[in-house]
């Protein structure tokens, strides 16, 4: 007996769009997704090149699609720890971790200002603090709360259990594991920025002031850790002089090989960003070659004509600190002047590039990935398609197109089954 | 018609400490004469549910009036199945959560809401699916190249019947042209077989694929389910119906001849892309001129592409084919020498494996801009130029052979032949003006359709589809690439943006599945993205139409054609359900069974308007439901104080404003009324492209008329926002409530 | 730095120098270069090189070979390894610059101080199987010639304090045992290095 449903695991981006494309074809389709809510990384992401306009608005698109479709099951919180079997007839074990809140609860946000302790926001990648009961953000959907076991102050403390009303806080919530039978798999559990702490000269980490392009995404939305306004982490001062540091780890032996395809489009987005909160700083770009593919020309063009941004043909060598300003300079060669440069920055934003999840954390199948941690195009294991960031890096256009073909693949798997 | 609605209200999450629920009670039960009014603390709980669905089985409700949160959450709570209307009043994040507790105004907005979604219960009524008759679900694929070839045997895989047009004798398109292709799969470093026999064999031998060669579409009539297509091959005309269609006839090279200055014309020894991969294909790569086989090559980048002066966009390719040409002379003769003149090498992604392949056969890149190209001795070439990383001027002789990057034109963008994709000028449709005209209204600027002769759409506005910039008729949005103004028709490969051989085939499964997903759809009788699923579809009374074809004009998607006697004739199944030609109907003969004019109009006129001495304005918000509702309930979630004086009714679109609510508003007393929508402009934000432009427009007529009365025209306004915007929302209602209380009361309040 | 421009004249791109770089045994890395210009600022000395590495890899793409010849580049070079493990493209610079400085010392191209103090290292090491300073220092003077030797007398103070503290033998040092086979060794090893690198 061939099982037609179809399993898409990672609710980012490329796994919501396989999953509702998919069951907008009649597939049952079962969406597996690691965090508390959907959406991926695309919900950190404060506007989309080259656009500008907010991810936020595609998604609740989708989320409608998602809440009108019965055929679509999604699991949160839930993660693919075992695939057996074959094609057309898989099992799949799916651990689902505990949210310690369950289907009470109405999001009324009692519970969390009650909560008498904070965790790191990794949402806002570590930016500002949320309390250890707390809603992802303010478009999660689910709209459900959440509590951080590892902040919880555990069982001495039940401020939250007993302000809620609803009966939602479930503290004794365990991991469970569920078994199910499908008959695909499309694995699209996205990407993640490269550490850019592993590129030692820059001092990622170590800097405040130096941030990667995913932070400066979330400083510059408004649902972000400073309301939108763009500042500088060490002491929440404007800016006045801000380099943007392309190939942070991308095209790199050293790191990733491959080149990540949106970080010259996202660089030059966030060029507008500084521009429209700035209108007099000093911004450059160092690259080593601009990659506005296709119609992103014109953003490029316009970046170069209207943002007064400098372009420094040459990657940032080194970036060293001055410990009693925090100020940054930033030492490159100016290729086009032949000279050696060392500018001072108030921040320095790195283009830190994509890695692939796969390159961390492996489909628990046979697959087959390139040196950087892509699945490679030919599975392996038939049956199991890679969708999205998974199998190249890609802008969100792009990662979609591959998903709403990978949905299709999907789809030929199970129906190729059932005539066979 | 909804005949027993039963209410129920919730006082959870705040709900009951900022309202008199009792009070709330009575306005449903005694004023609306609900059949059935319950509350609960806990409404979306367990028990909450029981309540309504036992009073649903008892009472043989056939609509439930969900009072508490936004209709964005608790969406499974409050399912009861196809047969009830269920109606989401939201008075948690829109009045609780975002006014001022235990306050007399807050209490009357909550009860206003609930008079509001009583009068829109009356009217609304389930939708029934269009289900056409004869409904085909074959794909149609036109173009027979990379892209096209690949969404046939795909579509072909999921056991769809296909059709592949081809204009040429034999399939393959720019593939036969082609020596070998760029790799396409790790470690991304191998040219790759074309593998065109292999490909048109698998086509052959699929049963389930119809292949039309030297075969063009003389028209395309119908729409999605029912595209009736007429194909001319070889002097006959074969009708066939398809279900839906991939646009997949590719990109042409950007004309040579217009890049004189860079050598071409100059010596023979001057070539394209495509004429090298025909040198390539023929075996040893030789001068054109002589036969000599070449030694040294170069090749010039963004030949025609980011230039200004000939294709302003990148044409994507042109690197990597370039880097792969050069390969090609490096297997030939490994010491022969190949430069390329680039502005930046766009090896994007994995291709910077095959970019660095090249690097170590030893091809020399050099960031320069070509100042000059002439001739040298014996049929060599020399290359003059600033190179920029030596800081110099530098020249390159003896080259035997340069390679222009010519790039790429969309066969979408050429009219008899000639270019029209760089500053295309919208195609008026016929009769557009005169219609307009007719109408006494502003004239909705036409989508621009370049007349390229391909898809030859029977299509009251143009033949083919719109285009987007540069001849593409790609989408607009980055979210939804597959997003296309004619429902049914998907473009992909490169006609539909500039693209590489490997992102073309990936294009051609996934326009594939949009086409299967459309012709699915459509069996159901449902409309496809954004709002799929949705079955209801527009009724038009055409006994009242007075032909002025307004709705013809503004559909979006170009669903509805003309009979003979100007009447509109609409195609369900072209249909996205945007409800803009509802709006755009200045006799109101348009309607959906779950909305309509008089819905909304019944709604507006519930809620109450207070007399002038009581000094409580009454402003009516009519707000776009994807983004501008979201963007207020986030305000409430963010506990964001809004102006108590408002009143909101969410819209499909804008584009379905209709005039007379904003007339029924204003003689209502109503003090202002504000629309809430998307971005419009060159970046439009809208879901369906020109929504809430054209409420705008709409806008500037009903001025003149607000005017005529003495109303000023300053009283109704609209207001773009994204649902990004809840932090501006409470300042933006502020500021048009500053503007109100300047113009005074409306003078209208009490006739 | 310095102006790469030598004429007025368009420079003349030419592989015929590439080719011989790219014959040595780390020469084909040049090719590699993607001219980011990482090199330039990992470099420890960057700031007294005419060329950076990755402008010296230019000019030899270029052609270039009488301006390569005469940068400092190769003969700054430290190795203090920081470009090599630097490097996007992976090139090991160090390696390459040791295979450029060779190269410049085979051609005659020796009128840096570094290049004869190389020489004379190199000819202590090879004659004697261990190193003696002040061996070294007789060979760098006399090869460098009398103005260099004038310097050196200005530097006698020095000298006469490392004598004092033992840091600079007077007497040489005994030849090590089986100097023959090192020798051999050695020799073995530099016409097998240029057999592979053909």
């Amino acid at each position: 007996m061939v099982n037609n449903t179809i399993l898409v695991v990672g609710g980012g981006i490329s796994g919501l769009t396989t999953a509702i494309e998919a069951s907008e074809v009649g597939c049952e389709v079962i969406l597996v997704e690691k965090n508390a809510y959907l959406g991926g990384k695309v919900t950190q992401i404060n506007q989309y090149f080259p656009k500008l306009c907010p991810p936020n608005c595609g998604l609740e698109i989708n989320f409608k699609r998602i809440k009108n479709n019965p055929k679509i099951k999604c699991y949160t919180m839930a993660e693919v720890e075992n695939i057996s079997g074959q094609e057309g007839d898989f099992d799949v074990t799916i651990k689902i971790n505990p949210r310690y809140v369950n289907e009470n609860c109405t999001a009324c946000g009692k519970c969390a200002e009650a909560c008498p302790v904070e965790r790191s926001n990794d949402f806002n990648y570590g930016l500002d603090k949320t309390k250890a009961i707390y809603l992802p953000h303010e478009f999660a959907f689910p709209a459900k709360y959440v509590i951080d076991p590892k902040a919880c102050a555990g069982s001495g403390c039940t401020k939250c259990a007993d302000v809620c009303q609803y009966g939602a806080i479930e503290p004794a919530m365990e991991a469970k594991t569920v078994t199910i039978k499908v008959g695909s798999v499309v694995w699209a559990t996205g990407w993640n920025p490269y550490d850019a702490s592993k590129i030692s000269c820059y001092g990622f980490g170590v800097y405040p002031n130096v941030i990667s392009n995913v932070m400066m995404e979330r400083m510059a939305a408004v649902n972000g850790p400073t309301k939108g306004k763009i500042v500088r982490p060490s002491d929440g001062k404007e800016i006045k002089n801000i380099a943007f540091i392309q190939c942070a780890g991308s095209r790199d032996e050293n790191h990733i090989h491959a080149c990540s395809s949106v970080c010259c489009m996202a660089s030059l987005k966030q060029v507008t960003y500084v521009r429209e909160q700035y209108p007099d700083a000093k911004i450059a770009v160092y690259y080593i070659d601009i990659r506005a593919r296709g119609k992103h020309e014109d953003f490029y063009v316009k970046v170069q004509n209207e943002m007064n941004a400098v372009f420094i043909k040459g990657k940032a060598g080194e970036i060293k600190e001055d410990p009693a300003t925090n100020d940054l300079i930033v030492i490159a060669e100016d290729q086009i002047n032949q000279v050696l440069t060392e500018e001072k920055y108030d921040l320095v934003v790195l283009a830190t590039g994509m890695q692939p999840a796969t390159a961390l954390s492996k489909v628990p199948a046979a697959m087959s990935y390139d040196e950087d941690g892509f699945l490679a195009s030919d599975p392996a294991s038939p049956g199991i398609y890679g969708a999205g960031c998974v199998s190249k890096p890609a802008d969100v256009a792009a990662a979609v197109q591959d998903a709403t073909a990978a949905a299709l693949r999907a789809i030929q798997s199970v129906r190729r089954r059932n005539n066979g | 018609m909804a005949k027993k609605t039963g209410v129920f209200i919730c006082s959870g999450c705040g709900i009951g400490e900022s309202l008199d629920v009792d009070a709330l009670v009575k306005v449903a039960a005694k004023e609306c004469k609900a059949p059935v009014c319950k509350t609960n603390g806990f409404l979306c709980g367990k028990e909450g549910v029981e309540l309504i669905k036992q009073d649903i089985a008892a009472g043989e409700l056939d609509c439930v009036l969900v009072v508490g949160c936004s209709n964005r959450v608790n969406y499974e709570a409050f399912d009861f199945g196809p047969s009830v209307v269920v109606e989401r009043v939201n008075i948690r994040e829109q009045v609780a959560w975002s006014q001022q507790p235990n306050d007399e105004d807050t209490q009357a907005m909550a009860e206003d809401y609930i008079r509001m979604y009583m009068a829109k219960a009356k009217t609304v009524e389930a939708p029934e699916p269009y289900i056409a008759e004869n409904l085909s679900k074959t794909i149609m694929v036109v173009g027979g190249g990379l892209a096209g070839m690949t969404a046939a045997i795909e579509a072909a895989k999921a056991n769809y019947q296909v059709l592949l047009v081809e204009k040429e004798a034999a399939l393959g398109g720019w593939l036969n042209k082609v020596y070998k292709l760029a790799p396409v799969k790790a470690p991304h470093t191998e040219l790759e077989d074309t593998n065109l026999e292999a490909r048109i064999a698998e086509i052959n031998d699929n049963p389930n694929i119809k292949v039309y060669t030297s075969a063009v579409i003389e028209k395309t009539a119908g729409g999605p389910g029912l595209f009736d297509v007429t194909i001319k091959q070889n002097g006959n005309e074969i009708i066939e119906r398809a279900g839906a269609i991939v646009l997949a006839t590719g990109a042409v090279p950007y004309n040579p001849e217009k890049l004189g200055h860079l050598g071409f014309g100059m010596s023979p020894n001057v070539i394209t892309q495509s004429m090298f991969e025909e040198i390539a294909k023929k075996g040893t790569i030789t001068r054109p001129s002589d036969g000599k086989e070449v030694k040294k090559i170069a090749f010039i980048q963004c030949a025609g592409s980011r230039d200004q002066e000939h294709l302003p966009y990148c044409s994507a390719a042109c690197c990597i084919e370039s880097i792969k040409q050069s390969l090609y002379l490096k297997e030939q003769d490994p010491e022969a020498q190949a430069y390329v003149f680039y502005k930046d090498i766009r090896s994007s992604g994995q291709y910077e494996h095959f970019y660095k392949k090249a690097q170590m056969a030893g091809v020399m890149f050099i960031k320069g801009d070509v100042t000059d190209v002439s001739e040298g001795d014996e049929g060599t070439l020399v290359i003059e130029a600033d190179d920029l990383l030596m800081g110099d001027k530098t020249m390159a002789d003896e080259i035997d052979l340069i390679v222009l990057a010519n790039g790429m034109v969309p066969t979408t963008a050429f009219e008899e032949g000639v270019y029209m994709g760089l500053g295309a000028v919208a195609a008026v449709t016929e009769g557009a003006g005169e219609a307009a005209a007719s109408c006494d209204a502003p004239a909705v600027p036409p989508a621009t359709i370049i007349k390229s002769n391909i898809l030859n759409l029977q299509y009251r506005q143009g033949p083919e589809l719109p285009d987007l910039k540069y001849g593409f008729p790609d989408s607009h949005y980055i979210c939804f690439p597959y997003e296309t103004r004619r429902t049914g028709i998907y473009a992909a490969g490169s006609v539909r943006r500039p693209m590489d051989m490997g992102q073309s085939v990936g294009d051609g499964v996934g326009a594939a599945l949009k086409a299967i997903q459309c012709v699915e759809l459509t069996e159901q009788g449902a409309a496809v993205h954004p709002r799929a699923l949705d079955i209801s579809f527009p009724d038009f009374q055409l006994t009242r139409c007075t032909q002025c074809k307004r709705c013809t004009d503004e559909c979006p998607f170009g669903a509805i054609n003309e009979d003979e006697k100007g009447n509109p004739l609409i195609n369900p199944t072209r249909c996205r359900r945007c409800s803009t030609c509802m709006g755009a109907c200045p006799e109101r003969i348009i309607s959906f069974k779950n909305y309509s004019v008089p819905m909304i109009g019944n709604m507006l006129k519930a809620f109450e308007v207070p007399e002038e001495d009581e000094e409580k304005p009454r402003i009516l918000i009519f707000a776009c439901e994807n983004d501008a509702i979201p963007a207020i309930d986030m305000a409430g979630i963010s506990r964001l104080q809004l102006n108590a004086w408002i009143r909101i009714i969410p819209v499909r679109c804008l584009g379905s404003l209709s005039l007379v609510w904003i007339n029924d508003a204003m003689s209502r007393g109503v003090d202002g009324v504000l629309l809430l929508g998307c971005k419009h402009g060159d970046d439009y934000q809208c879901h369906f492209m020109k929504g809430s432009e054209l409420a705008e427009i709409r806008l500037s007529k009903v001025s003149e008329t607000l005017d005529r009365l003495g109303l000023e025209s300053e009283r109704v306004q609209a207001r773009t926002v994204s649902i990004m915007d809840y932090e501006v929302i409470p300042k933006m209602l502020a500021e048009f409530m500053e503007k109100i209380e300047e113009l005074g009361p409306n003078p209208m309040k009490g006739f | 730095m310095v102006d790469n421009k030598i004429s007025s004249a368009p420079i003349k791109y030419d592989n015929t120098f590439a080719k011989e770089i790219y014959s040595l045994e780390n020469g084909h890395y040049v090719k590699m270069c993607m001219q980011c210009g990482m090199c330039a600022v990992s470099c420890a000395t960057r700031q007294i090189m005419d060329y950076s590495p990755r402008r010296l890899f230019n000019l030899i793409r270029a052609g270039k070979k009488e301006e390569f010849m005469r940068s400092n580049t190769m003969w700054m070079c430290t190795t203090c390894c920081m470009c090599k493990v630097r490097c996007p493209r992976g090139i090991p610079l160090v390696d390459v610059m040791h295979d450029l400085k060779a190269l410049a010392l085979k051609q005659g191209y020796v009128e840096y101080p570094q290049a004869a103090f190389y020489q004379a290292m190199w000819a202590e090491a090879f004659g004697r199987g261990r190193v003696f300073e002040g061996g070294i220092m007789a060979r760098f003077y006399l090869k460098r010639g009398w103005n260099e030797i004038k310097k050196a007398l200005g530097m006698k103070d020095l000298g006469m304090e490392m004598l004092k503290h033992g840091r600079m033998p007077i007497v040489p040092p005994r030849k090590i045992k089986g100097l023959k086979s090192l020798q051999q060794i050695i020799q073995r090893a530099q016409s097998l290095q240029e057999k592979e690198a053909k």
